[in-house]
Parts: structure tokens; C-alpha cells; sequence
């Protein structure tokens, strides 16, 4: 007994305990139909564990009438709860009934849609059903470090399986262990043009790369400008294209050789020409 | 009105014989398994001059009575209705007292369906049988109309409805 006493059993630490409550009406019109999506408040850890209900009876006092307070089971088929209240003949029209069912703490996600049918010569009214719920705040342990199962937070790792290289076993490793060992040997002159050699590849190298990076970037231009071009335009025709027959052509005219005589015009005009000039040099000294 | 029944059987001591002797008590407790509750005061309403009435339309409130009852076919609940005030100025003339109780709200449609119906009525007293376990409650209205239509004289007025649960 003592020990049964002082087992910690299932403990919170302060400050998140379970709560209780109860829902509002859940018959909110004539159709004494309600989805339970629209009844229960938001926390994912709440487990129903009972159901009040109310409403009025209307029958003729001989008949007989079955009234089914009932929720679907969202987790298979039938009802996660049903409750029938069998109304006997000698029971009187105008009769309230109010009842609260205790359940077993089922969570929220089993409970579908709920409904109030009548069976027999009858009907309800001033219906009115809730729930009485209890929240685990723990439900998901990551709601608080003080739940049970807490973890904290770990940032993604990733597990490397590799070998190490051992570059001692690649297969040019004596080849250019040889290398080094001669090159240990060599005398300062044919180091310094070993170097220089080196050097002159290297940048024949980078040479290399860049023009072909250049290439790249170049044709990639034109291809782009291209394809841009080419979207923008229909069709241009940029040149119009003629076809030259073959065969020969022959000169049309023929100058043949002959005595040309001077240009006596020429000659009169070149003189007249002069003599202005004499003229007009003279005039600046008289 | 609760009536708590508490067992307390002394065993009472026989004519000595011998030279000494000792009494030893057993006590006992019983809770009752038919537990009254007042769930609403009725208040009366006063349509005129010469009439205080519970009924709604007259500005008043019937009482409301809730049996809780654990243990099924043991019990009968009687009621009686007010047959005179508790409290009162003091009254011109007679009071002509009436009134009904039945039953208005129940916990178990099948086993309590039939309380109305087969209620006893005997004179101011209603009779029910509780049959079943569970939850009923009464409903008790009342009317006082004050002889030869004089007034009611100014202040306040107190009626008692008493409830009984006695046993079989």
C-alpha cells in the first residue's frame, strides 16, 4: 500500500496539468445534426468522457418513440457512442429529459458527426447536447520541456561512411616518388629551367582555359541574342538571293588606235586665261 | 425536506447477574439513497389585487424540486402543495389555495416515463412511485386568491412547498 502510495505513476511536472471543460450546445438549427468540427475547441489532446443532453419529448401518450443521441465512429463503422431513450406509451407529451452518460476518455479524432433521430410517432425539441472533455497539454510532448518524452531539439546529421585515401597506394605514387628522388639530385641550372619550363606551361595552360571559357561565354551570347532574336521576329529575310548564268562577256566598245590633233578651243581659252592673270598681277603696281 | 435517518442501537444492558458488567455501543450510519433538492424557488406573481399565482404568464415562477434517487423501487416522493403562507402581513379574509405538481423533467425515458402518469393524488398531496434510479424533477404551482376580492395587504409573502421522500 505504501508503496503503491509514493509511485510517481504518470506526473507532471508544475504547471501542465490536465484540464477539464465542456463544450456549448451543439444542436445549433432544426436539423439536430452537428459536426463535432464545430463543437470542440482546438487542442489535439483532448479525450471526451462524457455527454450531457437534453430536449423535450412530443408524442401522444399512447404511442411509442425511440429517441438515439448518437456519434459516428470516424476510426470504422457504427457509432463511438449512441444512447436510445425508449419512450413508453403512458409517457406525456411535454416530458423534458436530462441526462448526462459518462464515457470512456475517447480522443477528439474518434468522434463523428453527431445526430439526434426519432424513431416512431414523434419528435424533439429544445434539443441540446455537449460535451465534458479533458485536455493533455502533453499529448504531444514537445509542447513543453516539463512533458514526459520531451526531447530537445538536435540539429540534422549526417553519417559519413568513407574509407580514408591513402594516396600512397595510387598507382603513379612511384612514378612520381622517382620524380622527386631525381629531381632532389638536380643541379641548380636545370632547376631553374626545369622551373621556368613549368611555368611557361602553367600559363600556357591558363591560357588555354580562359579562351576556352571566353569561347563559352561567346557562344552562349550568340545563342542567347539568337534565340531572343528569334523570338521577337517572325521572319527576316535579310538578303535576296539571285542566280548569274554562266558564260562570257565580251567588251561592247572598241577604241581604235589613230592621230588625235590638239583642241584649238583649248588652246584660245588657255591663252585668255593667262592674259587675265597678267593683267591682274600688273594691276597691284600701277 | 430531508429526513436523514441515523441508526443508533445502544445495546442496552440486561439485569446484571453477575457482580460486574459493561455496555458497549455499536453505532451505525445510514446515507440515504433519495436526496432532495430545491433546483428553483417559485416566486409569485400578482396579476391583481387578490391573486399571487406562480404561473409565468403572470409574472411568476413555479418551484422546482429534484429527486436523486440511487436505489430503484424503494422510495415514493410526495409533494404537497402550499395550503396556507409561512410568512405574511397580516390578511384581510380567507385565502383559497391551488395548485398541482407534476412532473417535469426526467433522466431515464423508459423507467421514469410513466411517473406523471401514474402519480397518486391525494387531496394538496401528489404521490409518485420512483421505480427507477436516477434524476426527476417536480414541478409545483400555486395559486392564492384572497376571499371576498379583497386585496392582498402590501409586503411579503412566503408559501412552502413540501417534498417528502419516504420509504416503502
Amino acid at each position: 500500500m505504501v508503496v503503491l502510495a509514493l509511485w510517481p505513476g504518470y506526473c507532471y511536472s508544475d504547471g501542465i496539468v490536465p484540464y477539464y471543460g465542456s463544450t456549448g450546445n451543439a444542436v445549433t438549427d432544426q436539423s439536430l445534426r452537428w459536426s463535432m468540427d464545430n463543437v470542440l475547441p482546438e487542442p489535439p489532446g483532448l479525450d471526451i468522457n462524457g455527454v450531457i443532453y437534453s430536449y423535450t419529448i412530443r408524442k401522444q401518450t399512447g404511442d411509442s418513440v425511440d429517441v438515439n443521441v448518437s456519434n459516428e465512429n470516424v476510426a470504422g463503422t457504427g457509432y463511438i457512442f449512441r444512447e436510445t431513450d425508449s419512450w413508453l406509451p403512458g409517457s406525456l407529451d411535454g416530458t423534458q429529459i436530462s441526462k448526462i452518460v459518462p464515457t470512456l476518455p475517447l480522443n477528439r479524432e474518434f468522434w463523428g458527426d453527431g445526430s439526434i433521430d426519432v424513431e416512431g410517432p414523434g419528435s424533439v425539441e429544445d434539443a441540446s447536447v455537449s460535451y465534458s472533455y479533458k485536455v493533455d497539454p502533453c499529448y504531444n510532448p514537445q509542447f513543453s520541456a516539463a512533458c514526459p518524452g520531451y526531447e530537445p531539439p538536435a540539429v540534422d546529421t549526417y553519417s559519413l561512411n568513407y574509407e580514408p585515401y591513402d594516396a600512397t597506394q595510387h598507382a603513379d605514387y612511384d612514378e612520381a616518388e622517382d620524380r622527386y628522388s631525381d629531381e632532389e639530385g638536380e643541379s641548380e641550372e636545370d632547376r631553374s629551367d626545369r622551373e621556368s619550363e613549368e611555368d611557361r606551361d602553367r600559363r600556357e595552360r591558363l591560357e588555354k582555359a580562359l579562351a576556352a571559357v571566353d569561347n563559352s561565354m561567346l557562344f552562349a551570347n550568340a545563342l542567347a541574342a539568337s534565340q531572343a532574336l528569334s523570338s521577337t521576329t517572325l521572319s527576316l529575310q535579310t538578303y535576296e538571293n539571285k542566280t548569274i548564268f554562266g558564260g562570257i562577256y565580251t567588251d561592247n566598245i572598241v577604241l581604235k588606235d589613230s592621230q588625235l590633233p590638239d583642241s584649238g578651243l583649248g588652246a584660245r581659252n588657255g591663252l585668255a586665261q593667262q592674259l587675265l592673270h597678267k593683267q591682274m598681277v600688273n594691276s597691284q603696281y600701277d | 425536506m430531508f429526513k436523514h435517518t441515523i441508526l443508533s442501537l445502544p445495546i442496552l444492558a440486561l439485569t446484571a447477574i453477575a457482580a460486574a458488567s459493561e455496555n458497549a455501543p455499536i453505532n451505525g450510519t445510514v446515507q440515504s439513497r433519495c436526496i432532495i433538492q430545491t433546483d428553483q424557488a417559485g416566486t409569485f406573481g400578482n396579476p391583481n389585487a387578490y391573486t399571487l399565482t406562480t404561473s409565468p404568464t403572470d409574472g411568476g415562477d413555479p418551484a422546482v424540486i429534484r429527486y436523486d434517487v440511487t436505489l430503484a423501487d424503494a422510495y415514493y416522493a410526495q409533494i404537497s402543495i402550499p395550503t396556507s403562507f409561512s410568512s405574511s402581513p397580516t390578511l384581510p379574509d380567507q385565502v383559497t389555495w391551488t395548485g398541482d405538481t407534476t412532473v417535469k423533467t426526467i433522466s431515464d425515458a423508459t423507467g421514469m416515463g410513466s411517473y406523471e402518469t401514474n402519480k397518486l393524488e391525494l387531496g394538496d398531496v401528489d404521490r409518485y412511485d420512483l421505480t427507477a434510479t436516477g434524476s426527476t424533477w417536480f414541478e409545483t404551482t400555486s395559486t392564492a386568491v384572497m376571499g371576498g376580492s379583497k386585496a392582498f395587504p402590501g409586503g411579503n409573502y412566503t408559501a412552502m412547498v413540501t417534498a417528502e421522500c419516504i420509504a416503502k
